[in-house]
């Protein structure tokens, strides 16, 4: 027999006045029907808060009309606002950027009579307005600088900052980094590290490689990439490789070979049949070409 | 082809709405949250919001529009506190009952009803006054809540149950 004790709709069914005959009048037997009949009957006696609807109406209007006007030129002035600073601070931060493609080289000339002299696939990038006030620029790859003298000037690179003054020095930022000072003095303060900061002068360079940091010193006078070289003293293979991908438009298949073995020697930049001859001949590696791939083999 | 809906845009149409639903929405809020000044607000805005998006809004689609944001709007600001429910004018001629079936006087088990409905669960409360106070069919409750019948019974039901354990012991059988 269904009943409001294991029906859980019954309750809900009697008020809506869905209950079958049998279950009506089985239900109004029960002890509890009186008590239930009287809730259900006082409860339709109550009343719900007056409402003032024609009050509320007006109020709507009256808010509508203090709103819509205001609210529309506020917001026209704050939009027409926010877009002119917008525009603006993107005009005046916006940033001049030079790049080179695999092979290229540039000179570029600051405002200040600084020449950066850009190698092939990095990238060089600086404020455009107002540069002078705070000398900064940003470089990806490699690039050899010429700063005038007397001047604050600034390198931001992935591994540190390179602070001059007066001077001629060489970044490399790819798989390792490498500063070489080749004239004057730098500061270097590598970004893991910033209270730790060297000073290198004449004939000093840094590398960093997988973070651990090196001094070594070197002899040239400038860097010989500016002369279309590049030279190799028992570095390790990959580098190598990673250099010829920065002068040549290919990449190198080099599953079959040992990348860590050591290399000494140079290539030129401007022939790659025989660049690919003086780096791999001598280490005992075949090569195929197919198209831009070199496919290297033991 | 159907006729062309009327335009909420037009004054007389939204006043229309506005006369038709203001009431039954605004206590519909407040039987939710149980504070009128707030159901009022949350109701007014919700109209403010219909002027303003009038052109947006399909006539016969306004009922559940109207419902469906003012809920919303109560949803974000959620706090339920007690109903004030107050008694009919009518009243008096219904408690002239032939024998007495209170074992307290009607007063007292009338302020012990209203007590006790607001200790129900606001969700069987908001159905239970619905239906009992605002006589709404299920049906009706079911396209403003958005349940299902079956669930309005349920929550009826278990509202009365609840109500009956509360009041049960002041009634005579």
């Amino acid at each position: 027999m269904k009943n409001y004790d294991n029906d859980d709709t019954f309750l809900g069914r009697w008020i809506a006045g869905e209950l079958s005959d049998e279950e009506l009048i089985a239900f109004k037997k029960t002890e509890t029907y009186k008590q239930f009949k009287l809730i259900n009957r006082e409860s339709q006696l109550l009343d719900g808060p007056d409402i003032d609807v024609e009050k509320a109406l007006h109020d709507v209007k009256q808010k509508l009309k203090q709103n819509k006007p205001k609210t529309i030129r506020l917001w026209q002035t704050i939009t027409v606002a926010a877009m002119l600073i917008i525009a603006l601070g993107v005009f005046f931060n916006s940033s001049k950027t030079y790049t080179n493609a695999i092979g290229e080289t540039q000179t570029i000339v600051l405002e200040d009579g600084s020449k950066v002299h850009l190698n092939a696939n990095s990238s060089l990038s600086l404020k455009r307005f107002f540069w002078s006030n705070n000398k900064t620029v940003n470089l990806d790859g490699e690039a050899y600088f010429i700063v005038t003298k007397n001047n604050d000037f600034k390198v931001k690179t992935s591994k540190g900052i390179v602070k001059v003054l007066g001077t001629k020095f060489n970044i490399k930022d790819r798989s390792y980094f490498e500063l070489k000072c080749y004239e004057g003095k730098v500061k270097f303060s590598q970004l893991s590290d910033a209270s730790s900061s060297k000073i290198l002068t004449q004939g000093m360079q840094i590398i960093i490689d997988d973070n651990l940091v090196e001094d070594v010193l070197f002899k040239e006078e400038s860097p010989l990439w500016r002369k279309g070289v590049s030279k190799f003293d028992e570095q390790p293979l990959h580098l190598v490789l990673e250099e010829l991908t920065q002068y040549f438009d290919i990449t190198f298949d080099a599953h079959n070979i040992n990348k860590n073995r050591l290399f000494s020697g140079s290539f030129n930049h401007n022939d790659l049949d025989l660049a690919l001859k003086a780096t791999l001949i001598p280490m005992g590696i075949n090569y195929k070409i197919e198209k831009q791939t070199i496919i290297l083999s033991e | 082809m159907s006729e062309k809906e009327p335009s909420i845009c037009e004054e007389k149409i939204y006043n229309e709405l506005f006369r038709k639903y203001y009431e039954p929405v605004t206590k519909y809020i407040y039987y939710k949250c149980g504070n009128l000044h707030q159901a009022e607000d949350i109701v007014q805005n919700v109209f403010i919001k219909i002027w303003k998006l009038c052109a947006t809004i399909i006539y016969s689609k306004a009922k559940s529009y109207i419902y469906s944001a003012c809920n919303h709007s109560f949803l974000n600001e959620v706090a339920h506190e007690k109903v004030v429910l107050k008694h009919q004018k009518t009243v008096e001629e219904h408690t002239n009952y032939e024998s007495p079936d209170f074992l307290i006087e009607v007063d007292e088990f009338r302020i012990k009803l209203k007590q006790a409905i607001n200790m129900l669960n606001p969700k069987e409360r908001e159905v239970f006054l619905l239906s009992r106070v605002e006589d709404k069919t299920y049906k009706e409750i079911a396209e403003i809540t958005g349940l299902t019948v079956k669930a309005i019974e349920r929550r009826m039901s278990k509202a009365l149950r609840e109500l009956r354990d509360l009041l049960g012991a002041h009634i005579k059988v």
